[in-house]
């Protein structure tokens, strides 16, 4: 079988709360499935064609990281909206999902960011810090996600783009409308660190599959793994934070 | 009227706290603090030679130590907060602790670690004459939102301000200070040394050159961040370092020349050779003899859990504080290298203490343990976050059926002091460490006989 690749877009830039867990999470499962996987980082100038990978991966960086890649990804954003529109999963946190939007607002005044979604970014006066729970039914069935989130960032999305989850507990895209990052087609982007993968193993699953269909292979997904190290912590994390401790 | 009154309700809380066996230092202070605000400017006030504040990420308080070792080696009286409380509450505290009822008590020296989000609040208190910077890494994030901004706040205190720095001249986060507070600045750093490597696997903050943005090259990395770089967009590089170290070596025990001066360490690990090289630079920038500061230095000893041995049962068990990647790397990279048999636990907690976000331990690497013959047989994990603590091994490729989830310390630790093994390495973060350090002592007194003097020798080693 071809490998599977997903392209890493700026590990040196963009990993500012270890966001490389998600990278390390989907490659070990996508192995541990019999699916061989290889990750290709992008760094500033390395040429990608969005056709020959599987899915895209960017973490979340400073405020400083940002503002050096902005122009590399901006030169690729015509062909980063097309791969979108194509299904191709994709994955952005933190200030890397702003970047998904209409604009964002940094200490340097508003930013226009690629326009790949309907939303837009502020500026708020106090930083969202904390556990957060979600739930959602991106599976096919209702279930929760945890995480860490710490923004300034307040995202508002318009009439035409739907959240990736609703939070349970904690503040989501701008602590006021009970909204949790985006969805669209196969893209989320999402404010949750932590990193998410790992203790969502059926988020991460989510991808794997998205991955595996759109190659048009077939499985019955009858090999399961055992997550129960997984979900222990995503329990030990969810019942605390539910319990408001 | 109103200081006095500060001073004893702050002694009397000091003493409370202490009868009721809290370690926390932070709340006498913060006390004297509301009932008269200016009561840390009004005692400071009585040092009556300089005062010396010691921040950055890593090694704050080994290195505050050691210059404390070495004022009392000179004979000097000084203020020094050496619980490592420091918070603006914890160094009011060490004030109040050291004065008199009346607050009229003088001292020589103050010497004080502060936190590196407190360094902002400190200055406009008081006056220090050097502000010691140790190096920069990403360290409880959650709670200063980010380096940049951390660092940045670091350098609107200070500027124009009628400070000296010191500061690491290979960490290229901390070095180019100078530039930016037109301060004078005195640099410490390593030359060459046999424990170079072209390449680090753990340089993430450093990487960009702060003026311009462009990747950095290094000719070689002492760790992390920390090393020989240069820009070659903008041509920024290490500043000439004042005080240069020269000839290291780190085994049996840290040795180096610093401008010709000789020091010997018991210590191990190339951090605390930095620790050591900072507080020798500024020693030597204040006057302080030589004979002073090398022997401070020589007879220098760990503090609790920044490396402790307890023997248990004939099992040595070797206590450890990790509070971030960097730490928590070097500290596995040092048992790596250990060739005796053993098992690992490890206690994670996420109070405010330790940094509520937990998210960093994705940046420990353990992949490398893997196809080690010296690696630690079974991973015991602990605290309120056990599970990430298991997962995040699991996902580095180690055996599942060799992770085991204790969420009881009392349980994790006799589990992993139960399985065979000369010895046992228990990791813990900041708010289980005096519990897990409570629980080894007293199976030492229960099971275990005093060290030897040459296991003693042995217990010099240490980590940040």
């Amino acid at each position: 079988m071809k490998s599977f690749i997903i392209a890493y877009m700026y590990p040196d830039l963009m990993n500012l709360f270890a966001d490389r867990g998600n990278i390390i999470c989907l490659q070990k499962r996508m192995q541990w499935y019999g699916f061989p996987c290889k990750v290709q980082a992008v760094h500033i100038g390395t040429a990608l064609s969005f056709d020959e990978v599987d899915m895209v991966f960017m973490g979340g960086g400073s405020d400083r990281g940002l503002k050096s890649i902005y122009g590399d990804l901006a030169s690729r954003a015509d062909d980063f909206k097309q791969a979108v529109e194509d299904q191709l999963p994709v994955l952005c946190i933190g200030n890397a999902y702003q970047l998904l939007g209409r604009e964002y607002e940094t200490a340097e005044g508003m930013q226009s960011g690629l326009n790949l979604c309907d939303f837009y970014t502020t500026l708020a006066q106090e930083r969202m810090v904390g556990n957060i729970v979600l739930e959602n039914s991106i599976t096919g069935q209702k279930q929760f996600i945890v995480g860490f989130e710490n923004h300034t960032g307040k995202t508002f999305l318009t009439d035409k783009a739907s959240p990736f989850a609703s939070v349970i507990k904690g503040y989501g895209n701008n602590g006021e409308d009970g909204s949790e990052g985006i969805n669209y087609k196969n893209l989320v982007g999402t404010y949750l660190h932590g990193p998410l993968l790992p203790k969502n193993p059926h988020i991460a699953d989510y991808f794997i599959q998205t991955m595996v269909q759109r190659r048009g292979i077939r499985t019955d997904w009858q090999h399961t793994l055992d997550d129960t190290i997984e979900w222990l912590a995503h329990e030990q994390i969810k019942s605390r934070v539910l319990k408001g401790r | 009227m109103r200081k006095i009154l500060a001073i004893f309700v702050a002694k009397l809380a000091l003493w409370a706290s202490r009868l009721l066996g809290y370690g926390g230092t932070d709340f006498p202070g913060r006390l004297a603090r509301k009932i008269y605000p200016a009561i840390l400017s009004d005692l400071a006030a009585n040092i009556d030679e300089e005062i010396f504040i010691v921040t950055g990420t890593n090694g704050k308080t080994t290195t505050t130590n050691m210059i404390a070792a070495m004022i009392k080696e000179e004979g000097y009286t000084y203020v020094h907060n050496a619980a490592g409380a420091n918070m603006m509450g914890g160094i009011t505290t060490s004030f109040i602790e050291a004065t008199n009822l009346m607050g009229t008590r003088h001292f020589d020296y103050a010497l004080l670690e502060a936190d590196e989000a407190n360094v902002p609040l400190l200055i406009k208190e008081i006056s220090p004459r050097v502000v010691l910077i140790t190096n920069f890494f990403a360290d409880q994030l959650d709670r200063f939102g980010e380096l940049d901004h951390t660092i940045n706040l670091i350098k609107d205190a200070v500027r124009g301000q009628d400070i000296e720095l010191v500061l690491n001249a290979d960490d290229p986060l901390v070095s180019h200070f100078q530039n930016e507070t037109g301060l004078h600045c005195w640099y410490y750093g390593f030359d060459q040394t046999d424990y170079d490597s072209p390449s680090s696997t753990h340089n993430r903050e450093g990487q960009f050159c702060v003026f311009c943005g462009h990747k950095l090259r290094y000719e070689r990395y002492h760790y992390a961040q920390l090393g020989k770089y240069y820009c070659p967009e903008c041509g920024n590089s290490n500043p000439r370092a004042n005080f240069i170290a020269k000839n290291l070596r780190m085994s049996p025990a840290i040795q180096f020349e610093v401008n010709d001066m000789e020091i010997y360490s018991p210590y191990q690990g190339f951090y605390n050779a930095y620790n050591i090289l900072a507080a020798v630079s500024l020693a030597k920038l204040v006057g302080m003899r030589d004979e002073a500061v090398q022997k401070a230095i020589a007879k220098y000893e760990p503090r609790a859990g920044r490396m402790e041995i307890f023997n248990i049962d004939s099992k040595k068990t070797i206590l450890v504080l990790v509070k971030n990647a960097t730490g928590f790397n070097q500290t596995l990279q040092m048992l790596s290298q250990d060739p005796a048999s053993k098992n690992l636990f490890i206690a994670l907690n996420d109070n405010a203490a330790d940094g509520r976000d937990i998210s960093w331990i994705w940046d420990v690497d353990f992949a490398f343990l893997a196809d080690k013959h010296s690696r630690p047989q079974h991973y015991i994990c602990s605290g309120q976050r056990s599970g990430d603590m298991a997962l995040r091994i699991k996902y580095d490729g180690l055996p599942v059926d060799h992770i085991h989830i204790s969420a009881s310390l009392k349980d994790g630790i006799l589990e992993t002091l139960s399985l065979p093994g000369e010895t046992a390495y228990i990791l813990s973060s900041y708010t289980a460490l005096f519990a897990c350090r409570n629980i080894l002592l007293k199976l030492q007194k229960q099971y275990g006989s005093p060290l030897t003097a040459e296991q003693q020798d042995q217990s010099m080693l240490t980590s940040s």
